[in-house]
């Protein structure tokens, strides 16, 4: 991302952002409500169109509408892009289906086996609760294998083995060279598995570094970022 | 199935499962479509004389906005849990997105046709059996003309907060064609007049679901990710 600003209105939701990301890196994208997080995830999915700036994607444009590169970009959102009144097997056959057409009913059922979803793919998603639609969400996605993964604040609806399943996805994606971005307010589970963290505020990075154990810069800008929400000196 | 062919599929197998499950978009433009055709039958007390002369007009008002009901429920079911950002963030051909949805509405409102037709001629008191399949063939054309421009404005107005008010006030300048030519044309065939009399409006109501077929099936691209 080149100098990207988004303004919504008059509201600026983000900023002059330049950010690179390599193959196999896990971005971890923290920041206060309102900070530009979901602005920048659905900027890379090619979802909303930046007002400056431009976006490149595995050495090419990212051009809106219907674009080659849309096989390569997956969106995990926890409780959306399920269609309610569609049973679990009918959404993974249907969405799996725009993407590829050589998955049979013997991989569906065995990636709804490894969400742990099997015994309810005959229900529909509105009977799902929210975790169960992120499970299936994740069912989905293991089906499309994306090269770039997008993730929206997932481990608030998963269950501990929820959130298990999901790692595993998001590190087997990494090891294949694709990307993850992983945008959430779960700092400490973040930071126990990304490999870069990016903190926005006021649609800034103010934060970007790769792994480094212990995390103390990133705490340090962190607690910085926690005092000014609070009022607290600046 | 692959490309865009496979996709039509698998969008019109969504759409059709969707509306099996909760069928509120034909029951409600049955209901609709039947109801004013009561009201118009009542509220206009039409001589046997007139009746083929005015009956079309007041068939197609039924028509139009029995049909508007249904489009503005048609994305209805891909606004839900953001379904549509979904469909738009894969390689998804807007073209055949475009294609399912007419194809869905045309589907939809001939299926209220057949239904609504009958009762018409009951109404009425218009025997028009005989002359069912020149009937059914301008009303085709009629409603794939609806259709495709419909669908084209329904996209247009999907994210416009007075969409229900707005779809109709951009849509129905734009029916004049399609009004003229159907009306007219059932004015011909139940007023017993001849083939040669059909033909410039038969042009008329082909040329324009040609147009905007293709006007719809480029632009949608831009209106849905604009």
């Amino acid at each position: 991302m080149d100098s990207v600003s988004k303004v919504y209105g008059f509201l600026w939701a983000l900023r002059d952002v330049r950010l690179e990301i390599g193959a196999g890196e896990w971005v971890g994208l923290l920041g206060p409500n309102g900070a530009g997080k979901t602005t920048l995830l659905r900027i890379l999915a090619a979802l909303a169109y930046p007002t400056a700036g431009a976006v490149e994607l595995f050495g090419q444009d990212l051009s809106y509408g219907n674009s080659p590169l849309r096989r390569s970009i997956g969106f995990l959102a926890s409780g959306v892009h399920l269609y309610d009144s569609l049973t679990v097997s009918e959404n993974l056959r249907f969405f799996v289906s725009l993407y590829r057409n050589d998955v049979g009913a013997d991989e569906r059922a065995t990636v709804l086996n490894e969400v742990g979803l099997h015994a309810k793919r005959d229900e529909y998603v509105s009977a799902l609760s929210l975790g169960m639609r992120c499970r299936l969400a994740i069912a989905k996605w293991r089906l499309v294998r994306p090269r770039l993964l997008l993730v929206d604040e997932p481990y608030g609806s998963l269950d501990p083995s929820g959130v298990d399943v999901l790692n595993r996805f998001l590190e087997t994606t990494c090891a294949a060279g694709g990307i993850v971005v992983l945008a959430t307010h779960d700092v400490p589970r973040l930071l126990e598995r990304c490999t870069r963290a990016v903190m926005l505020d006021q649609g800034r990075i103010v934060f970007d570094e790769s792994r480094r154990d212990p995390w103390d810069s990133f705490h340090r800008a962190f607690d910085a970022l926690q005092s000014q929400d609070s009022g607290g000196p600046r | 199935m692959t490309g865009a062919l496979g996709q039509i599929y698998w969008l019109l197998w969504k759409d059709l499962l969707l509306e099996a499950r909760r069928r509120d978009n034909l029951l409600s433009m049955f209901f609709f479509g039947l109801s004013l055709l009561f009201l118009f039958s009542f509220a206009f007390e039409i001589s046997s004389e007139n009746v083929s002369r005015m009956a079309p007009g007041l068939l197609w008002l039924a028509f139009m906005f029995s049909g508007t009901l249904a489009l503005n429920q048609l994305f209805q079911g891909d606004r839900e849990n953001d379904c549509l950002d979904a469909l738009l963030l894969a390689p998804l051909d807007r073209g055949a997105y475009y294609l399912t949805k007419v194809f869905f509405n045309f589907s939809l409102m001939f299926l209220l046709e057949l239904c609504i037709l009958p009762l018409f001629g009951i109404l009425f008191r218009l025997d028009f059996w005989h002359l069912l399949p020149n009937v059914l063939l301008y009303t085709l054309l009629g409603t794939l003309g609806f259709s495709v421009v419909g669908v084209l404005f329904a996209a247009v107005t999907l994210r416009a907060r007075a969409r229900a008010l707005l779809l109709p006030v951009l849509l129905f300048p734009l029916m004049i064609p399609v009004i003229l030519g159907t009306v007219r044309t059932l004015q011909i065939i139940l007023g017993a007049g001849t083939a040669a009399e059909l033909v410039p409006w038969f042009r008329l109501l082909v040329g324009f679901d040609l147009i905007f077929i293709t006007a719809g099936f480029l632009l949608l691209e831009w209106v849905l990710d604009g």
